[in-house]
C-alpha cells in the first residue's frame, strides 16, 4: 500500500481531535507535482509553496505536540498521585481490598489509556517524521533538487521530534502499570483472542491501526534508497492482525 | 529547572552554515552563510515600482526611507534593497544593519539603472497585490494566522537575484540578493508602526524571518513574472543556477515559519517537561492549591528564566481542568470509546476478566512504544550516516575537484549514484571562486598531470571557463530532471 493511502487509513482510526493534525500529504504531493510538471515558469512557484506548506505543517506538529505533551505531563502527575494513594492502602497479600475494588479498576483502565495517548502521540511524532521523509524525498526525485538533507537535519530538532521526555513518561507508566496489576494468571492464547473486537475511534483500536502501518510503511519502498528503513518483524504479527480481522468494523 | 523554549531549535537552524556548501568556500560564505540562502530561495524578481523612490535611498537611514515611502506619492511602492550581505546583517544584528541597506540600495540602484526587464511598476504592483490577497483568503494557514504586525505592513518582500554577473565567473558572488519591500496602500499606519518596532525591537530576527516568510506566500505571481522576462537577459546558466539554489534554501523558511503561524513570535511556546511540572505544582501547592493560586504568584515561586505569565496562566487553566475531572481522567478520550466499553459490551458473556482486556490493550500498546523506539533509533543513525556520507563525498569532490579542476567529466561521468551527483553539484559551485584561488591551486600542484589540466584554463579568460562548466552544470541537472 502506498504511504498516502496508510496514512490517510491511520488519519480515519486516530482520535476525532487528531484527524486534521497529521501532515498533508496529499497536497505536498500536488505541490511536488506541480513543481515536476511546470519546468519553466511556476517551477519556483510550486517549489515555493511546497516550501512553504511543509513549514507550515512542521509548525502545525510542533504545536499539536507540545499541547498534547502538556496535557499528558499534568495527568500522569495526577494519575501517580492516585496510584500512590491507592498502593499505600492495598492489602500486604497483594489482594485488593474490596472497597478499593471499584477505584483500581478505574486506574487500571485510567492509565492503561493514558499510556496508550502516550504511545499514540509519539507515533504522531513518528508518522509525521515518516512522511515528511517521504514527500521530501519525492521532491527531490522529482524535481532534482537537494531539500532533503538540510531539511530532515533541522526537522530532528523540531520540538516534535524531540520525544525524550514523552518516552520517559511512557516507561514511567509502564511501571506504574506493573504496580498496580495482578501478576497474570494466564498468557494469552488463541482461545481468547477471537473474542476481542476493535471499536470504533478507540485507543485500542488506533493503536492496532498505528501497529499495522508501521509495519506497513516498512514492508517495501518502491524506491528503496540507504534512507530507508528495514522491514519490521512484529514478534506477534498474527495476533495484531486477528484484531483487524475479527473487527465488526472492518479496519481496512 | 529544565524548560525548553520553543526557539532552540530555530535558533539551532538559524545558526547552522547552510549544509550543501562546501567549507572552502569561506570567502564566499562567512557572513552571508545562511542567509545568502534565503535569497536564493525567496529568488524573486519583483517589479520595481518606480526610479523616483531610488535616489533617495543612498543617502536616507533606514527608517527615514521607509518613512518616506509612507507619505510618498506612489500608491504602490517597492523597496529595493540589495547585496549579498544584507539578509545576513539583517538576521544577525540589529544595529548595523542599516548601513548595509544603505550600501546595498546604491548598489541594486546601479543595478536597477540598467536592468532591462523591470516591468511597468503599477501593473504588476497591483497584480502583487491582488494576488496576495487571493492568497491569504486560500488554504495557506500561516498567511491567515499571521496576522501579526509585520505581515500586514509587508505584503511582500522579495529578493532581487544577480541581475548582473560583472563578468567574471563569480556568480555565487555577485548575486544581489536584493530584498524588495512593497508597501501596502492601505496599511500606512501598520507600516509606521513597523518602522517604530524595527528601532525597538529586540526580537528582530524572528520578525524578520517573519516577513521573509511572507513574501515566500505573497509574492508568487511577480516571480515567476519575473521567470518568464528572465531568459532574454541572462545567460541560461542562471536558470539553472536558480533552480539548484532553490533547494538547497531549506533551512530558512523553516526558521521563518515556525515563529510566525500563530501571529505571536514575541511569545515563544514552552514547553512543559515533567520536573518543570513539578516545579509548578509545588509553587501551586504552597500558594494553597490550584483554585487559590494565581499565576503571577506561581510565575513569582517558580523562578524560571524564559517563563512567562501566559505560560503560566495557560498551565494552571489546564491543570485546574484536569483536576476537576481526575477521577476518571477523560480529557480527549471523552469521545472516544475506551476499549472497556468496545470489550465488555461485546464479551460480558464471554468471562474476559476486564483486567485481561487492558492487560492485552496495554501489550499491543507497549508493542507499538517498542517499535517506535527502535524506529526511531534507525532513523537518527541513517540521518547520521547520512550526514556522515554527504561529508565524505564533498571531501572527495573537493579534492578531485582540485586535481580536475577544468574537468567537468566528473559531474557527466560520475558513475555514483544520486547523492554523490547531488554533492559534485554543490562542489562544481566551488570551481569558480575567481583567479585568486585558481592561482594558488595551481601554485601548489606540483604533479605534471595537474599543471597539465590546469593551464590552459588559467591562460584563459575567466568567463569562458564559468560558462562551459555552468553549461555542463545544467547538462546534469538536466539528465536528472528526466
Amino acid at each position: 500500500m502506498k504511504f498516502g493511502k496508510r496514512l490517510k487509513q491511520q488519519v480515519d482510526d486516530t482520535l476525532p481531535d487528531w484527524r486534521d493534525k497529521f501532515l498533508s500529504y496529499k497536497d505536498l504531493k500536488k505541490l511536488v507535482r506541480l513543481t515536476s510538471n511546470n519546468v519553466d515558469v511556476i517551477n519556483n512557484n510550486a517549489g515555493a509553496d511546497f516550501v512553504f506548506l511543509l513549514n507550515s505543517e512542521i509548525d502545525k506538529f510542533n504545536s499539536f505536540f507540545v499541547e498534547q505533551e502538556e496535557d499528558l505531563v499534568i495527568r500522569h502527575r495526577e494519575l501517580r498521585q492516585r496510584i500512590e494513594r491507592i498502593l499505600e492502602s492495598w492489602d500486604p497479600h497483594g489482594n485488593e481490598m474490596e472497597n478499593h475494588k471499584q477505584d483500581i479498576r478505574e486506574i487500571r483502565e485510567d492509565i492503561v489509556n493514558l499510556h496508550g495517548e502516550m504511545v499514540l502521540l509519539l507515533n504522531y511524532s513518528n508518522v509525521n517524521y515518516t512522511g515528511l521523509g517521504k514527500i521530501l524525498k519525492k521532491y527531490d526525485k522529482r524535481t532534482g533538487g537537494l531539500l532533503r538533507l538540510p531539511f530532515i537535519q533541522s526537522i530532528l530538532q523540531q520540538p516534535f521530534y524531540k520525544t525524550d521526555s514523552l518516552s520517559k513518561m511512557i516507561k514511567d507508566c509502564e511501571v506504574s502499570i506493573d504496580a498496580i496489576f495482578p501478576t497474570p494468571k494466564q498468557q494469552f492464547n488463541n482461545e481468547n483472542k477471537p473474542n476481542i473486537s476493535v471499536g470504533s475511534e478507540g485507543i485500542f483500536r488506533n493503536t492496532v491501526s498505528a501497529l499495522l502501518s508501521l509495519e506497513e510503511i516498512r514492508r517495501r519502498s518502491s524506491t528503496y534508497s540507504h534512507f530507508s528503513l528495514p522491514p519490521l518483524n512484529l514478534p506477534d504479527s498474527d495476533l495484531i492482525h486477528s484484531f483487524q480481522l475479527n473487527s465488526p468494523i472492518p479496519i481496512l | 529547572m529544565k524548560y525548553v523554549p520553543y526557539f532552540d531549535s530555530r535558533m539551532k537552524i538559524e545558526a547552522s552554515p547552510a549544509l550543501s556548501i562546501p567549507s572552502s568556500n569561506a570567502r564566499q560564505h562567512n557572513s552571508a552563510g545562511v542567509n545568502k540562502e534565503i535569497s536564493k530561495s525567496l529568488r524573486v524578481l519583483l517589479p520595481t515600482s518606480s526610479e523616483e523612490v531610488y535616489p533617495k535611498l543612498p543617502d536616507s537611514q533606514q527608517v527615514s526611507m521607509e518613512r518616506e515611502l509612507v507619505s510618498g506619492p506612489l500608491v504602490h511602492s517597492n523597496h529595493v534593497h540589495s547585496s549579498s550581505g544584507v539578509v545576513g546583517h539583517i538576521f544577525s544584528s540589529s544595529p548595523g544593519f542599516s548601513t548595509d541597506l544603505h550600501y546595498s540600495s546604491v548598489s541594486l540602484y546601479e543595478n536597477q539603472s540598467d536592468s532591462p526587464f523591470i516591468p511597468e511598476s503599477s501593473a504588476n504592483g497591483a497584480m502583487l497585490h491582488s494576488h496576495s490577497e487571493i492568497l491569504s483568503s486560500t488554504n495557506h494557514p500561516n498567511s491567515e494566522n499571521a496576522n501579526s504586525w509585520c505581515s500586514d505592513a509587508l505584503p511582500g518582500f522579495l529578493e532581487v537575484p544577480e541581475s548582473n554577473p560583472v563578468g567574471n565567473s563569480r556568480v555565487e558572488n555577485n548575486s544581489c540578493s536584493s530584498l524588495l519591500v512593497s508597501d501596502d496602500f492601505s496599511k500606512e499606519n501598520d507600516w509606521q508602526e513597523w518602522t517604530d518596532r524595527l528601532m525597538t525591537d529586540d526580537s528582530l530576527t524572528s520578525n524578520w524571518s517573519d516577513l521573509l516568510v511572507d513574501a515566500n506566500v505573497a509574492d508568487l505571481e511577480p516571480k515567476m513574472e519575473h521567470q518568464a522576462s528572465k531568459p532574454s537577459i541572462k545567460m541560461p546558466v542562471q536558470q539553472v543556477q536558480v533552480q539548484n539554489q532553490l533547494p538547497s534554501s531549506g533551512e530558512i523558511p523553516m526558521i521563518a515559519t515556525t515563529t510566525s503561524s500563530n501571529g505571536a513570535p514575541s511569545k515563544p511556546r514552552m514547553r512543559w517537561t515533567p520536573e518543570l511540572h513539578d516545579a509548578f505544582v509545588e509553587a501551586v501547592n504552597k500558594l494553597g492549591g490550584s483554585e487559590r493560586a494565581t499565576p503571577k504568584g506561581v510565575l513569582k515561586l517558580m523562578q524560571v528564566e524564559g517563563l512567562t505569565i501566559y505560560h503560566v496562566k495557560s498551565h494552571l487553566q489546564k491543570y485546574r481542568t484536569a483536576r476537576y475531572q481526575p477521577e476518571s481522567s477523560k480529557g480527549s478520550m471523552d469521545k472516544s470509546t475506551t476499549p472497556l466499553e468496545d470489550i465488555s459490551s461485546l464479551d460480558l458473556k464471554t468471562s474476559i476478566d476486564i483486567t485481561e482486556a487492558l492487560r492485552l490493550q496495554m501489550e499491543v500498546q507497549k508493542r507499538l512504544h517498542e517499535q517506535l523506539e527502535i524506529q526511531r533509533n534507525l532513523q537518527l543513525r541513517i540521518e547520521e550516516q547520512g550526514k556522515y556520507l554527504q561529508m565524505m563525498f564533498e571531501k572527495q569532490c573537493k579534492s578531485s575537484n582540485k586535481l580536475n579542476k577544468p574537468s567537468t567529466s566528473t559531474l557527466e561521468d560520475s558513475p555514483f549514484s544520486d547523492s554523490v551527483l547531488e554533492t559534485s553539484q554543490v562542489e562544481n559551485r566551488t570551481v569558480h571562486t575567481g583567479p585568486s584561488e585558481a592561482d594558488s591551486i595551481a601554485g601548489k600542484a606540483t604533479d605534471e598531470v595537474v599543471e597539465k589540466f590546469i593551464d590552459p584554463q588559467k591562460d584563459a579568460p575567466e568567463n569562458p571557463k564559468s560558462d562551459v562548466s555552468e553549461a555542463s552544470f545544467q547538462l546534469s541537472k538536466r539528465q536528472r530532471t528526466e
